[in-house]
């Protein structure tokens, strides 16, 4: 194990789940929106950080467009739609702020559980830290359960996407360019087209939280 | 030592007797026979200790299957130990107590059967003494519960709460021991343990979720405890001191009976499932002491809370002992063993002090009480040094169980073990927001009862305890400042009662060190080096008032804002104390507020009346007991039918019943 | 034996006598940097120390409804963090009792003068002060957690949580970035200034009795007691600082007994304190109070951070 790679590593990733927490924990979207560009970077860096250790230059350029992709594009796109037309604030999640940090830790703790087992298997310095990458995507799960606007449900969908994508570049040799390239682009795609119904939405019937959309039902 | 035992019983039986028949001196006679009984208890329990040799006797014409059968341990010497260390000093404040309540026939003849078989259960060497010892000790704490009824209604709530709770779990301890008897061929606990390995895992497992689930009832474990607060805070001063100080105790004796003696080999779930329902119930008490306002229902609630830290020590126990860690299995176990005394000590203190209290004032509702120091000063300060015990602050007992629980999840935490791993983080968790918690329910039951001015004519109206209660206060509260300042006086008994169950963990008089673990403490030093800087502020302090030549201090009105005449009912009370927690915790404890605004016919801009209402109901109760409870009735609605009155309907079933088990049987 | 048994004497008493100078001093660094920053001269450094003197010429004071405890309670305070100062690994590692001390009795010792307090403000029998024990103690109660969570996940990494030897096991690693300690220190720092009463939890300068925290507790204490009061909070707060110092950059403090390295361990903790406070005020400069209502959010945030913290030591070791 080289030390020189470990810990620059274990800090990206540390970097990915403490930003899913902070996406949880703020209720400005402006900061949720930072700490997913941030995630972003995080990211991206735990990708070239690996193509570098395993002298993968595709993985390196991978990581690269991660980071610009993740880490500056989508963050952006989706802020330019804040600062249009939505109030900066998360009105109040379901659950309580202090309530869903805890639950955050809970979904750590069984990511760390459930993950024992592959982390054994495979028992690579890179592998010990699957569990954050699930804990990830388990934690975009949740916030996108407790929070009621359209934003934050798409932050809450990214950071699933990130959990995802951190946990394959940890578990295997990364992902193929194809498929990761793919991937982020089906996300800007989706977060695109969200843009434009959240907008639409916002203008018709001046909706910002999803739970509203149960009266158009009627 | 037959002749300990014997004492103890005849003194114990006399002492029923004095209470059922005598008409004069009823109260201070059947109290001097249980202080004899239970020195004649705790005589015999710190013999075994001593000598760590087990305490045999049996008679096997007294009781059907397999008779009575005594056997001290050491582990059940310790616990008879404590009991009788509670049992003292309630008999000693009962003939105080008697004054205000509880000197009836009834009430004097169950209190010392209560005491009685308190003593008698952990000394039960087979399933039948055993299974008599807790019903007599169940049946007579429940007359306790109720004897009150005529005057307080919700006695009787409380006692039908506590009936049920009570019987179904001895019903689960039944069916398990019962069943493992059966398995065994022998009602002997030893024999029992020695088939044990003969079981299968299937088997084994059921019998132990019955037994924990009947033993976690009585421990006031979540979601079973919500008998716990009812009974606690309608049980009179001596009783739920027994209560609380000994009889939780013995569910965590029957857990650690059936888990580590009589099923030995359990696999490693039984004690993650300990561990997780230790975590939930410290977080639950602790959520309600910090925020109800019926003093004993505080502590009560706090009870419980430290029973889940009781739990959380003995689950990483268990983890630790399945992954092979057997140093941190002993050091968790002891430190079940330091809390659970702990525990006794400071909360039987704490319970006195709160019947003195309801003794002087008739209230248990802070919201009416206030200003009790200068009225009560030795209770005041006897219920300080608990309050301060149990929030662990230094130098008090508490610290002492505080901290070996934090090195006991530290050193269990070093393990691989997912399991371990995800229990332990939990555990520490749970304890880290337990303290926080505590220290606001206590700081509460102590600043809003005895500090600041009383609220009400009640409170105004107190008188200090009589003498005999004030002894058995002090007592108790002495009790848990030595073990604070020199926690080996009690970390020593415990290591000797665990001395056929785990290997010594903890050593050291002037400093807790443990053994081929790192840790170390040292009270007795840091309480020598607290009173000396105390010593030295204090000094500065009159010196520099001195020589600025101020002879006394100047007392002044408070700041009101610069409001004149503040009365009492402007302070902070015990519902507002609690209220910001309330807040933070509206998810879990979903409190029921209701705000009644109505407007003068006249104008909507003049308010007639605001009404602010605000309940704050066990959550378990309300969401898990009563759709149960709703759901029973209506089923009990439909069979109704089946009863109308009819004789010859009844005698049918009679029939028929006899005839599908003739059917059956063949 | 004898020697070293002096010499740690020695060093806790040089400790002593800096943690009750630096307690003042640190309080007007602070102030200073503030002002300095919002454009004012503002007050000497030493301002704090003359303020204290003031206070202490002054006759004491009593509401008439207090007891005991109100009048014991300042002594409590600053006996507390006096023994915590003597006694835990500030300037050397080997102070008295070093090997006896650890992070939880430290840790207790300080809420022993938190309960004293808090106690000491409903013993006034006035609204605003138990409004301020009430909010004080839900504070305490919800930084407890993270606190404690943080010490567990720095001892994992030690296997130990007996102060000296955790600052020492830091002097000895060469990496210092670990994550798990990283957020350890994160978690614990805020924890630290929720329990010292800075900003954005509480505001140590307000006037306003409603927006008061631990200033409405105190209300009621005039001279001598307020400034024992004063200072002993002051004294709270270097130590933490200081232990927080320690944790994160152990590098300097005296790991051999002898006046050389303890003169060294002094200045190097001065400078460590200096500049953690220094920070601290830049950091007040640039935030608001928070609503009495988010700040759990914010500890619970800090305790999330604890509890992963405990997991990344546990699955990256």
């Amino acid at each position: 194990m080289k030390v020189s790679y470990v810990t620059p590593l274990d800090l990206a990733v540390v970097v990915v789940i403490v930003t899913a927490a902070l996406t949880l924990w703020r209720q400005s979207l402006v900061a949720s929106l930072r700490a997913l560009s941030l995630q972003g970077v995080g990211l991206g860096v735990v990708a070239m950080v690996l193509g570098a250790h395993r002298r993968d230059p595709v993985l390196v350029f991978v990581g690269v467009l991660v980071l610009l992709i993740k880490g500056a594009a989508i963050p952006r796109l989706i802020s330019r739609v804040v600062a249009r037309d939505h109030p900066g604030r998360e009105g109040s999640p379901l659950i309580n702020i202090p309530a869903s940090l805890v639950g955050a830790g809970l979904l750590t703790l069984l990511a760390f559980g459930a993950t024992r087992g592959l982390v054994a298997l495979i028992a690579t310095p890179a592998a010990r830290l699957i569990p954050f990458g699930v804990a990830t995507t388990l934690i975009g799960f949740f916030a996108m359960v407790v929070r009621r606007r359209a934003v934050s449900q798409i932050v809450g969908l990214l950071t699933i996407d990130n959990g995802i994508a951190l946990t394959a570049f940890l578990a295997t040799s990364g992902v193929p360019l194809v498929v990761e390239l793919g991937v982020s682009l089906d996300v800007l795609l989706a977060v695109a087209v969200l843009r434009v119904l959240a907008g639409h939405l916002h203008r018709q019937f001046n909706i910002q939280d999803l739970d509203q959309l149960r009266d158009l039902h009627d | 030592m037959t002749r300990l035992l014997a004492l103890t019983v005849v003194a114990g039986l006399a002492a029923i007797a004095w209470g059922a028949l005598s008409s004069r001196a009823r109260v201070p006679l059947s109290a001097l026979a249980l202080v004899v009984s239970s020195a004649g208890a705790a005589t015999l329990a710190v013999r075994v200790l001593a000598t760590g040799t087990n305490f045999a006797w049996s008679q096997t014409n007294v009781l059907p299957l397999g008779g009575l059968d005594v056997r001290l341990t050491p582990l059940g010497a310790l616990f008879v130990l404590v009991s009788a260390v509670v049992a003292i000093a309630s008999s000693v404040y009962w003939t105080g107590y008697a004054r205000h309540a509880m000197a009836g026939r009834s009430a004097s003849a169950s209190f010392a059967l209560f005491t009685l078989s308190l003593l008698v259960v952990p000394m039960a060497g087979n399933v039948t003494t055993f299974l008599f010892a807790w019903e007599l000790m169940a049946l007579s704490s429940l007359i306790l519960v109720a004897h009150d009824h005529a005057r307080r209604p919700e006695s009787i709530s409380a006692a039908r709460w506590y009936a049920v709770m009570t019987q179904g779990g001895a019903g689960a301890i039944t069916l398990a021991l019962v069943g493992l008897a059966a398995h065994a061929h022998s009602t002997r606990f030893s024999a029992i343990a020695t088939a044990s390995t003969h079981l299968s895992g299937a088997v084994a497992s059921t019998f132990f979720l019955f037994a924990l689930a009947g033993f976690a009832s009585k421990a006031g474990v979540v979601p079973l405890h919500v008998w716990l607060p009812k009974a606690h805070a309608e049980a009179p001063g001596p009783v739920s001191a027994l209560m609380s100080g000994a009889m939780v105790n013995l569910g965590v004796y029957g857990i650690i009976l059936v888990g580590r003696t009589l099923l030995p080999q359990g696999p490693q779930w039984w004690w993650l499932v300990v561990s997780l329902l230790g975590g939930t119930t410290a977080a639950v008490g602790a959520l309600y002491a910090a925020t109800s306002r019926d003093l004993k229902r505080l502590l009560a609630y706090s009870t419980s809370d430290n029973m889940g830290l009781v739990l959380l020590a003995l689950g990483a126990s268990g983890l630790s002992l399945s992954t092979q860690h057997p140093r941190v299995a002993s050091l968790a176990l002891a430190t079940a063993m330091v809390l659970l005394v702990n525990h006794s000590l400071f909360k039987s203190t704490l319970f006195l002090g709160a019947g003195a209290v309801h003794a002087a004032t008739g209230s248990r509702n802070m919201d009416e009480l206030g200003g009790l120091s200068r009225l009560m000063p030795l209770t005041s300060v006897t219920f300080l040094v608990g309050a301060l015990a149990v929030s662990a602050i230094p130098p008090l007992n508490g610290f002492t169980g505080e901290w070996l629980l934090f090195q006991s999840l530290l050193h269990s935490l070093a393990s691989h073990d997912v399991a371990s791993v995800v229990a332990g983080t939990l555990a520490v968790a749970a304890m880290a927001l337990t303290g926080g918690l505590t220290i606001i329910a206590f700081v509460k039951a102590f600043g809003i009862t005895f500090l600041g001015r009383g609220r009400t004519e009640r409170a105004l109206g107190a008188h200090e305890a009589t003498f005999s209660m004030r002894v058995a206060q002090g007592a108790l509260a002495l009790a848990c400042v030595a073990t604070g300042v020199v926690p080996y006086l009690l970390v020593g008994v415990v290591a000797r009662g665990l001395a056929g169950v785990a290997s010594p963990s903890i050593s050291g008089w002037a400093t807790l060190r443990l053994s081929s673990l790192s840790g170390a403490l040292t009270p007795l030093f840091l309480s020598g080096a607290l009173l000396g800087a105390l010593a030295l502020v204090a000094g500065w302090r009159t010196l520099v008032q001195r020589r600025h030549g101020f002879a006394n201090v100047a007392t002044l009105e408070a700041w009101g804002s610069g409001r004149h005449h503040q009365s009492p009912q402007m302070q902070y009370t015990a519902t507002s104390y609690g209220e910001p927690i309330l807040r933070v915790f509206d998810d879990v404890l979903r409190p029921d507020r209701d705000l009644d605004v109505s407007h003068v016919v006249e104008s909507r801009y003049y308010l007639e009346r605001i009404r602010y209402r605000a309940s704050n109901e066990d959550v378990i109760e309300r969401f898990l007991y009563r759709p149960a409870l709703a759901l029973l009735r209506a089923w009990a609605r439909r069979v109704r039918v089946l009863a109308n009155g009819s004789v010859h309907r009844y005698l049918a079933y009679g029939l028929a019943a006899l005839v599908v088990i003739l059917v059956i049987l063949k | 034996m004898k020697s070293t048994l002096l010499w740690s004497g020695i060093a806790s008493l040089a400790q002593l006598i800096w943690l009750v100078l630096a307690g003042p001093l640190a309080l007007g660094l602070m102030r200073k940097v503030r002002s300095v920053i919002e454009g004012r001269d503002g007050a000497r450094v030493t301002q704090p120390l003359r303020d204290l003197r003031k206070l202490a010429a002054r006759q004491r004071t009593r509401p008439t409804d207090a007891t005991w405890i109100f009048s014991a309670a300042p002594l409590v305070l600053v006996a507390s963090a006096l023994v915590l100062g003597a006694l835990s690994p500030l300037a050397s590692l080997h102070v008295l009792m070093s090997s006896r001390v650890d992070v939880v009795a430290v840790l207790f010792v300080l809420l022993l003068g938190s309960v004293a307090l808090l106690l000491s403000a409903l013993d006034t029998g006035t609204a605003f002060a138990g409004m301020g024990s009430s909010r004080a103690a839900m504070v305490g109660a919800m930084t407890e957690p993270a606190l404690l969570v943080a010490i567990l996940a720095m001892s994992l990494g030690a296997g130990t949580s007996n102060l000296a030897r955790l600052v020492d096991a830091g002097v000895a690693t060469s990496t210092l970035a670990g994550p798990a300690r990283i957020l350890a220190l994160v978690s614990f720092f805020i924890a630290v200034l929720a329990e010292t009463g800075r900003l954005p939890v509480d505001n140590p300068a307000t006037h306003l009795e409603l927006t008061m925290i631990h200033e409405a507790m105190i209300l009621e204490y005039a001279g001598p007691d307020l400034a024992l009061i004063t200072w002993g909070e002051s004294m709270r707060l270097v130590l933490l600082v200081g232990l927080f110092s320690n944790l994160a950059l152990p590098w300097g403090i005296a790991t051999s007994v002898g006046a050389l390295s303890l003169g060294v361990g002094l200045l190097a903790l001065t400078l460590k304190v200096a500049v953690v406070a220094i920070g601290v005020s830049l950091f007040e400069v640039t935030t608001a109070k928070l609503r009495l209502f988010r700040v759990p959010e914010l500890l619970a945030g800090a305790f999330l951070l604890g509890v992963l913290s405990v997991i990344s030591a546990v699955a990256l070791r």
